[in-house]
């Protein structure tokens, strides 16, 4: 019943715009009509993700070739070729989602949702990567398990925030479903063990709680609760020397007893540290010579940095932020609620990863790991993060904004 | 939907940002030069480039220490692109290298782009490496650094001084380290980026900084005085086995220049590392292996030790000639004041008594007479006189009491009664005949050098000029005087005293005919540094000459002679007579002789070749010369010694009249031992001649104490051997 009151509530809400360009759908060619003024895509928003990404791409091979060349048996593209193929085929994906009807996912929160759980559970008796289980590896192919369950706790609240958006202030409808989902899947997390992730899968949720108006005070509980069981796992498991290690390291990562440790860290800091105002020049960053581990992974905005130097890395903040803006405009004027939760959620994860990852290269809070949208090393988490792009754009193409 | 909730949520989205942004501001302004400097030092990778070292030049510039050009030879094991080049550059260089291969296979598998194989190779493996790369036709993998290596050409000579180098071109002993600021010069670098793994990066990214040349240095030290003291060092340590080496310095009286500095029982600066005595050598060889290396160790600096400036000693009766100037000086003493010995002296009430090495005593005699007896109980009396203040600010104004700070490493202070001075009056006896008190042997021929110019204290100097790579005088080290010790009256007075010490007196031995030398001798007993059982002395002579104008003062000085003398006047002054013998007409001094050293001169010999035998005959008996004719021919066609020789009044001339008798040869008969006449009798018997070395005198206490060529050796009839005689009383 609940099921057919949705599809029901959806249908009328869109039903009125949809209806007035009917005949627009009905003419295949119009769905990829992008540029259309009434129902295209949002055109700053694609252009700012397509700038992003080409930036992104090019700052991943300045910081992988190094890496590829030594490890990888001189092959200075090992890192890149398959980045591009994936940012591709990601785009290629991006304009195809654009032209779904966001609604659609209606139907696939609760599979997601399920996906998510039973993807955080194989991860566990996968073997460890850097003592991690992280990743799901089948074969050459691998993907971080937690990609799909950020997507799917935004849309699953999208989804159950619309379906309840009038009872958001009793416990039963506006408290509990989020924390049966939330729990479970934090405490999987946490087996990885993903901190980093919680805070993300934390963030995005209480932000959407927050914007689907639950009453604070269940907000703060709630919040507390988690806080609590964060802090129970740190220091009542054996986590507690895992994270306190990353704590130590992160106050002081120059002396020399923070160990090894913090060897990512202060290698960050010195390419940060090195770009100056101009930078180095592209291409010129010497501390992705293996000093910095990794560098086309979590680190590589350390690379943007020094190559880049102050300047470019404002510029590429400055982009991020108008990405997440133009994001939130279209979401708030999304034509419906879900339309607007499910884009206000996938943008604030950009917005959020971006934000950790880069305060974690600063080392403003603990190393964490945190890749950078767009631009850290990685075809599956691309192709995930342009697909949820793409929602975007499907939202903006019924969003009221004003179009070029 | 509530829109203002999602401005909350962008707010502080955005809030985020611009924290981050004040996070890279800070980083990257505040911080940035640190975190600059720490990734720059992580991130290059310089080699060095040596610079060359300057050359040591003596005074006429003969080079004494310089650098060639050796190679390092480094494999770039990252540069070499395919296995079967490797082993082509493995096999290769193993065989001109004379390296195992395995070795030189590990290397080139590093990763890493600079791993040097074998350091300082010459040029002719750097050559026969080039060609192995052309005729392979490789271009990279190999390469070759300039690098240099510190040649002594003329081997131990002057090895003390000069010093010795470490395997990078530092100067660890003698001038070698004492300038070695001044000779290294600055070595260059090249600047390479380098990745964590320490290999190079793989674009180009290299900054050469030029290595700067070492300046030269010209010595004060004549290559041929150096040597004629060297040779005749060596002899005497020979002669009178002397246990713990020998020193002798030169020095320019007046500028302080030292012309030379031998220290014998040295080693080879090629071969620092080599202990130069074959039976130290051995006896290392034989010890525990636990205490090998340290007994190496010790017998290493031994070997290095500039004994002259490095090592204290008691200066004994040598030291009489200052105590002799503090007298005059005071006007305690003049050369007519008498002094009665006879034969020990007790210094004062109570004290123990003082023997003078004349047992019987030397009697009455004067001051001057005192001092060309070395008359212990004389000089004892003229200390007391003296009084210990006078003594001890005397010996502070001669310089005793400073080091002299000659620019050599190593400088020894001196060893007195006590730093400020105090002594008492058996101290101040024993001081005044030089025991008890040690000082540096370069101290003490600064002293005499004192006397010897008038009376001023010069600063002795072994660098004469810093030279830059052209030859362009970059500092002179000019003459310093430092201060005046006596009166120019004073230094006269004393210089004519020890002038006639060594015409007539207890330094003899160390006359030279022709030269006006002035000297002292002296025998100091080693208080507490002698072997058990023994008493082992210090045998010296410190001269100058000529004694009107004095050019050059010498110490010469033996320790612990272990052969029939110890005596100062038998051990060292022949030696310093036979070092002046040369080095005086070198140095251009003009020989003025006395009716006596007339009589005594030496023959030119003629030239009788070609003509017949009465005529030959006739010609050496004329010439004062005793002809031996040998073989039956008419014609004289060969003589030895041959035409312009020198040899003495009565001398055999031999007279070979045909070829045959050219192939004849004597034994030389031993010719140590005996008086002049003996010498020189025996020697003709033989058909030999001599050679007058030290002392020329008929007197019976004169014996020969040693000979050029050993007896037993045989040779052409008429060859001169050298003969050293001496003054048998033992003197000190």
């Amino acid at each position: 019943m609940k099921a057919k009151r949705i599809r029901q509530k959806s249908s009328e809400s869109s039903g009125a715009p949809k209806k007035q360009k009917n005949r627009k759908f009905k003419n295949l060619s119009s769905w990829f009509k992008i540029f259309s003024l009434k129902s295209g895509m949002d055109l700053p928003f694609l252009f700012l993700v397509l700038t992003i990404l080409v930036i992104g791409l090019v700052m991943m091979f300045s910081a992988s070739y190094p890496n590829a060349y030594y490890l990888h048996g001189g092959n200075s593209f090992y890192f890149i070729k398959n980045q591009v193929i994936f940012a591709i085929l990601g785009v290629i994906g991006m304009f195809a989602v654009s032209c779904v009807d966001y609604h659609y996912f209606h139907k696939w929160a609760v599979p997601v949702l399920g996906i998510s759980f039973f993807l955080l559970i194989v991860v566990l008796i996968m073997p460890p990567i850097n003592g991690v289980h992280r990743w799901i590896q089948l074969g050459t192919f691998g993907f971080q398990a937690s990609e799909i369950t950020k997507f799917a706790i935004v849309l699953s609240f999208a989804h159950f925030i619309n379906l309840n958006f009038h009872r958001m202030n009793t416990f039963k409808y506006g408290i509990l479903p989020y924390l049966i989902i939330l729990i479970p899947t934090l405490i999987l997390l946490a087996l990885e063990p993903h901190i980093s992730c919680c805070a993300i899968v934390v963030l995005l949720a209480a932000g959407m709680l927050f914007i689907g108006g639950i009453q604070l005070k269940w907000f703060g509980m709630v919040l507390g609760g988690i806080a609590s069981a964060l802090l129970y796992l740190v220091l009542f498991t054996d986590k507690l020397t895992y994270a306190n290690d990353r704590i130590s390291g992160w106050l002081d990562p120059f002396s020399p007893a923070s160990g090894v440790d913090t060897w990512q860290t202060r290698q960050g800091l010195y390419a940060i540290g090195s770009g100056g105002l101009f930078g180095l020049g592209l291409g010129n960053s010497r501390q992705k010579y293996l000093y910095i581990p990794e560098p086309q992974n979590d680190f590589i905005f350390a690379v943007v940095c020094e190559e880049l130097g102050f300047i470019g890395a404002v510029i590429i903040l400055l982009l991020f932020s108008l990405l997440v803006w133009r994001g939130m405009v279209i979401s708030i004027r999304a034509k419906d609620k879900f339309g607007s939760l499910l884009g206000i959620g996938l943008t604030a994860q950009v917005g959020l990863q971006v934000l950790l990852n880069i305060a974690v290269v600063t080392n403003t809070i603990p190393n964490t790991g945190i890749s950078l949208p767009f631009f850290s090393y990685g075809g599956t988490s691309l192709m995930m993060l342009l697909a949820q792009m793409g929602i975007v754009l499907a939202i903006s193409r019924s969003s009221r904004i004003e179009k070029i | 939907m509530q829109r203002r909730s999602i401005v909350v949520l962008m707010i502080i989205v955005f809030a985020g940002f611009l924290l981050l942004v004040g996070r890279l501001i800070a980083l990257q302004f505040f911080q940035g030069e640190y975190l600059k400097k720490m990734a720059s030092e992580q991130q290059m990778a310089d080699t060095k480039i040596s610079a060359k070292r300057g050359t040591i030049y003596d005074r006429n510039m003969k080079p004494l220490a310089q650098s060639a050009t050796v190679w390092n030879v480094v494999l770039e094991p990252a540069y070499i692109n395919s296995d079967e080049k490797r082993k082509i550059i493995c096999d290769g260089l193993g065989e001109i290298l004379g390296m195992e291969k395995e070795k030189l296979n590990e290397l080139a598998n590093k990763k890493s782009c600079y791993t040097i194989v074998k350091k300082k190779v010459e040029t002719d493996i750097k050559d026969k490496i080039i060609n192995f790369k052309v005729k392979n036709n490789i271009s990279s993998g190999i390469r070759l650094i300039e690098d240099y290596k510190r040649y002594y050409p003329c081997g131990s000579f002057a090895a003390s001084v000069i010093g010795f180098t470490g395997s990078d071109s530092q100067g660890l002993a003698g001038i070698e380290a004492y300038y070695d600021k001044v000779l290294r010069g600055e070595p260059g670098k090249i600047l390479t980026a380098k990745n964590a793994i320490g290999t190079e990066m793989p674009f180009e990214y290299e900054q050469m900084i030029a290595a700067k040349k070492g300046h030269n240095l010209r010595l004060c030290i004549d290559e041929t005085i150096q040597k004629f003291m060297e040779k005749n060092l060596e002899e005497g340590i020979r002669n009178h086995k002397v246990k713990n080496r020998a020193a002798a310095i030169a020095m320019d009286v007046n500028t302080g220049e030292v012309l030379g500095m031998a220290v014998k029982g040295d080693f080879d600066p090629n071969e620092p590392f080599k202990i130069t005595d074959p039976s130290e050598e051995e006896k290392i060889n034989s010890l525990p292996e636990e205490e090998k290396s340290k007994a190496r160790n010790e017998a290493l600096s031994r070997q290095w030790r500039n004994k002259a400036v490095s090592d204290t000693y008691y200066p004994g009766s040598v030291f009489k000639m200052v105590t002799a100037s503090m007298g005059l000086e005071l006007d305690v003493v003049n050369e007519t004041s008498t002094f009665t010995c006879t034969g020990s002296i007790r210094p004062c009430e109570g004290a123990q008594t003082i023997r003078c090495h004349k047992r019987g005593g030397h009697g009455t005699q004067n001051f001057v007479e005192a001092l060309c007896h070395s008359c212990n109980p004389a000089f004892i009396t003229l200390g007391l006189r003296i009084g210990t203040e006078n003594f001890f600010n005397f010996y502070k104004s001669f310089g005793f009491h400073n080091k002299t700070n000659i620019d050599l490493p190593g400088e020894s202070g001196d060893l007195f009664f006590s730093a400020n001075g105090k002594m008492t009056q058996m101290d101040l006896a024993v001081a005044s005949m030089g025991q008890n008190f040690g000082i540096t042997p370069i101290q003490m021929l600064t002293a005499a050098a004192a006397i010897a110019n008038g009376g001023n204290i010069v600063q002795p100097h072994v660098v004469k000029e810093i030279l830059d790579e052209n030859g362009n005088i970059v500092k002179t080290i000019d003459p310093v005087i430092k201060r005046k010790a006596i009166s120019e009256k004073t230094a006269k007075r004393v210089t004519s005293m020890m002038l006639e010490n060594a015409t007539h007196g207890s330094a003899k031995n160390a006359y030279v005919p022709g030269y006006r030398v002035a000297g002292k001798t002296g025998t100091s007993e080693k208080i507490g540094l002698s072997t058990p059982g023994r008493k082992d002395y210090i045998s010296s002579f410190c001269g100058f000459a000529p004694a009107d104008n004095p050019k050059i003062v010498m110490l010469v000085f033996f320790d612990t002679p272990t052969g029939d003398f110890y005596y100062g006047s038998a051990v060292a002054a022949p030696v310093f007579s036979k070092i002046m013998q040369d080095v005086l007409p070198y140095m251009g001094i003009e020989k003025i002789y006395t009716e006596e050293e007339l009589s005594k001169l030496d023959v030119h010999v003629p030239n009788l070749v070609g003509k017949s035998v009465t005529e030959a005959k006739n010609e050496s008996m004329n010439n004062s010369l005793n002809p031996k004719i040998v073989g039956n021919g008419e014609n004289v066609i060969a003589q030895i010694p041959s035409a312009s020789e020198k040899i003495p009044h009565d001398g055999v001339i031999v007279l070979y009249t045909d070829a045959e008798s050219k192939n004849s040869s004597v034994k030389v008969p031993k010719l140590t031992g005996l008086s002049l006449q003996e010498a020189n009798k025996t020697a003709a018997s033989f058909g030999l001649n001599i050679k007058i070395s030290g002392v020329n005198s008929n007197d019976s206490a004169v014996i020969s104490s040693d000979q050029s060529i050993a007896p037993g050796t045989e040779v052409a009839p008429g060859t001169s051997v050298t003969v050293t005689f001496i003054h048998q009383d033992g003197i000190t």
